[in-house]
């Protein structure tokens, strides 16, 4: 299991510096000049050259992305150009605000998700499952932004019942979870459906193996055979599913921060690339990553521990 | 719509006659005998929003509208914006200010504004500070154009100075003094700090004190209890980042703000379907939009094709398709309320087919195809998709080229751009429209390669005429200058169209910007 999650882990370490260099080099490429939009239209030559100097930017490519690199692993991701204020500071003061939306959501999502996957399977074919069936596609359906705006009207405008706008007071974890409601309910939605079916279908084929048939056959209770043996199984897919997701929740989370003007780390990598706020963007970008790799690796982990045929590498 | 006709109040006034009643209305300040204002109920929390977050607290640094609606209200000046329908200025920090000559403005300040965190009484010596670090090069200032010819103050007492200029620059009273690079800091904090600060202010000195700023989420003031001045009405205002505008109406709709800019698009629907106790007012903006033409480009050379493009555009139908109805067509850089606006422009807003069509035949050119290149906004691309149509009917194709923010702000130094759909931001005073359609800046801001040499000539000795009748005329000509060179097509002023509860009294500039300290409580 050691050398398994070892493997796993140098990997990991190996997809972030190559997402980090690839995206060094695109945000570098695209046009649009940073000095112009960090001094304004009032700028001399001189103060524009001090700039580009002080950032780096006139430096060649490879030289600039060796020393985001060396910097990095000193943890100095660099200054704010607008601001000045160190970006690890400013990107781990968002990073919160994201991470707690990403996990609420996911949480409720998997275990609604996986309670109405679970019951489609066990009642196959019954009024009941055709309708989750019919209510799991519709929500897929549903982009996380359509939900935001209708949740918004409904929820926050006409029945005032949760905050439109913000995260809550930074000491009230009350406010703070009033506040995620929309925001998660928002992002979770299109989930719970895609869970939903991911287990049934799983539950379905675990169901019919030969285990299983096994331990009916000992007469053991169908409940334990249930959520004993087969949901253990047929949620392996499920979590990897939920370690690759995180990826979409962040880019889900983008919109919905917006929306809900929610600080988070989605914002923070919008307002930096439109102001081509270059060490924002990177250590945006960076820890995003570091948070992808970290989700799947441990999902890699969870399903090895799960799964001895994945530990054992069969 | 409501005051959309501003002036700036002075304009006709002789200047001696105006800063002799400036001064005067100074001293009665501080004898005691208050503006005139409504009676403000006292207490609560005004919930606003601005639509970016702030990035520096240090004037010399700051850049605009956003960090500047925070600094006007913990920070004093010599003088303020007035708030109304029409430009001008009142005394803030200063108890008297008088030019007394081209390049000599003496002032005194008031004696019961101290700044906080213990650092002592406002002196002129911090005034001398705040103005003088912002025109030293070794700070590198941004905001270093703002004080134009500033040579040194002054000081001559405890509280009195004198601003000395090197040349006469008229802007100083509407665009210097009154906006951000006039905001006064104290010398013995920013020395204790280094020189310079962030986000973080070290002392303030106005009526509210900046209590906390919760990055990409809000920035909170709070009243200071030691403000000697006219009382604020609020004990806290919260003001939240909030980017976009259909996020900010969903949030007043909900009842979470109380004050907030609303879409173009939207004033429709709140005029139609008004939300119950809350006020939608619109008010003229100063920002100005127009089609430029790339005068270097080979496609362009013709003067009689640029005439034909200018006179085929359309600009009511781009009012009613783009700005659904919210804004009025422009005549110029100059919105109404500037000296130098003028009535109408020459070649009209209405298109003149005929006549485009005409010029079009003399200027020769046949299978004419060109591009535009345009923000991805919503209004910047219906109003191309409209210029197309325009256009066509003239027999020219056009090719709409969108961009994001900063690709298409980089495309000045584009020497290929042919035609292009912009937008500046503007602020009250003329100078500061001319100033980016000089020589020297065709290439960088001057993205039409307008040179002419009378123009830059206008421009320079507008800033200095204190004449403002003589003043209004040279900025009329330098726009029909422009307009003459056939390179532009002016679009509009656009509008700020502001929502607000009934509970609240906002206090606005004649172009809709919040100046907080002033706002009051029905």
């Amino acid at each position: 299991m050691l050398s398994y999650i070892l493997r796993r882990l140098g990997l990991s370490a190996a997809i972030t510096v190559l997402a980090v260099a690839l995206l060094f080099l695109i945000i570098h490429m695209i046009p649009g000049d940073p000095v112009s939009t960090i001094l304004g239209p009032k700028a001399s030559p001189e103060l524009r050259a001090a700039l580009e100097a002080r950032m780096g930017l006139d430096r060649p490519l490879p030289v600039q992305i060796g020393l985001f690199f060396m910097n990095m692993l000193r943890g100095d991701l660099g200054l704010d150009v607008f601001s000045n204020r160190p970006v690890t500071q400013i990107v781990l003061g968002q990073v919160p605000y994201t991470l707690v939306l990403i996990l609420v959501s996911i949480l409720w999502s998997a275990v609604l998700g996986i309670a109405l996957g679970c019951y489609s399977a066990v009642n196959r074919n019954s009024l009941g499952d055709r309708l989750t069936g019919v209510l799991s596609v519709s929500v897929i359906a549903v982009p996380a932004f359509v939900v935001s705006l209708y949740s918004l009207l409904i929820f926050a405008v006409k029945l005032q019942w949760f905050p439109a706008i913000g995260a809550g007071a930074p000491a009230d974890w009350g406010d703070q979870l009033h506040h995620l409601v929309l925001p998660s309910l928002a992002i979770g939605l299109s989930w719970v459906g895609y869970i939903a079916r991911l287990v049934r279908a799983s539950m379905l084929e675990v169901m019919g193996e030969g285990h299983i048939r096994t331990a009916r056959a000992f007469g053991l209770p169908e409940r334990q055979i249930t959520y004993g043996y087969a949901l253990r199984l047929a949620i392996l897919p499920t979590v990897t599913v939920i370690g690759v997701g995180m990826g979409f929740l962040l880019s889900a989370a983008v919109f919905t921060e917006i929306v809900f003007s929610r600080p988070g780390l989605g914002k923070l990598v919008i307002d930096s690339i439109t102001t081509r706020n270059y060490p924002v963007v990177m250590g945006s970008v960076l820890v995003s990553t570091l948070i992808f790799v970290a989700s799947t690796t441990l999902a890699d982990i969870v399903n090895a521990i799960l799964d001895p045929r994945i530990r054992a590498g069969k | 719509m409501t005051g959309r006709n501003i002036s700036w109040t002075r304009v006709d006034m002789p200047r001696r006659a105006f800063l002799k009643g400036a001064t005067m209305l100074g001293m009665a300040s501080v004898a005691g005998l208050s503006l005139p204002r409504a009676a403000f109920a006292s207490g609560g929390t005004l919930k606003t929003r601005t639509y970016a977050d702030i990035r520096s607290m240090d004037p010399a640094f700051s850049q605009g509208v956003v960090d500047e609606e925070i600094q006007a209200a913990i920070y004093n000046k010599l003088i303020q914006y007035k708030p109304g329908r029409e430009w001008g200025w009142q005394p803030d920090a200063a108890a008297m200010i008088e030019q007394v000559d081209d390049t000599h403005i003496n002032f005194a300040l008031r004696d019961d504004i101290g700044f906080t965190n213990g650092f002592g009484a406002m002196t002129a010596e911090d005034v001398k500070f705040s103005f003088e670090r912002i025109i030293d090069d070794a700070l590198e200032s941004t905001n270093k154009p703002d004080w134009g010819p500033l040579d040194h103050v002054k000081v001559t007492g405890e509280r009195t100075g004198t601003i000395v200029l090197k040349n006469a620059f008229q802007p100083l009273w509407s665009i210097t003094l009154p906006y951000i690079a006039g905001n006064i800091v104290s010398k013995a904090a920013f020395d204790s700090v280094g020189g310079k600060i962030d986000t973080q202010p070290v002392a303030t000195s106005g009526p509210y004190l900046h209590a906390g700023w919760e990055p990409k989420q809000k920035t909170t003031l709070k009243r200071n209890p030691d403000w000697k001045g006219e009382p604020v009405a609020y004990d806290e205002i919260q003001i939240f980042h909030i980017d976009d505008e259909k996020a900010a109406e969903i949030a007043f709709e909900a009842g979470e703000l109380d004050f907030t800019r609303v879409s173009l698009d939207s004033v429709e629907r709140l005029k139609s379907s008004p939300i119950e106790g809350a006020t939608l007012e619109e008010y003229p903006s100063l920002y100005y939009a127009w089609v430029g033409m790339n005068l270097d480009n080979p496609k362009l050379q013709n003067h009689k094709l640029r005439q034909a493009i200018q006179y085929a555009i359309d600009v009511p139908s781009i009012m009613a398709g783009a700005y659904f109805g919210a804004a009025e067509p422009s005549t110029g850089i100059i919105a109404p309320g500037l000296p130098g606006h003028r009535e109408a422009s020459l070649t009209g807003t209405s298109a003149d087919l005929e006549k485009a069509q005409a010029l079009m035949a003399e200027s020769g050119e046949t299978n004419v195809s060109l591009t535009i290149d345009v923000l991805n906004k919503s209004a910047n691309v219906t109003a191309a998709q409209i210029i197309q149509a325009n256009l066509a009917a003239i027999g020219i194709a056009l090719e709409i080229r969108l961009h994001e923010g900063a690709t298409f702000w980089e495309l000045g130094s584009n020497e290929d751009l042919e035609l292009v759909m912009n937008r500046f931001s503007m602020t009250p005073d003329p100078y500061y429209a001319t100033s980016w359609f000089i020589t020297e800046q065709a290439g960088i801001w001057n993205w039409e390669r307008f040179r002419n040499e009378e123009f830059d000539k206008l421009h320079l000795a507008a800033q200095s005429e204190s004449d403002q009748a003589k003043r209004a005329a040279m900025y009329a000509r330098a726009q029909d200058l422009m307009e003459e060179s056939g390179a532009y097509k002016f679009i509009t002023h656009e509008s700020t169209p502001v929502i607000y509860r009934n509970s609240v009294v906002p206090a606005l500039r004649p172009d809709g910007l919040p100046l907080y300290r002033y706002f009051g409580a029905a």
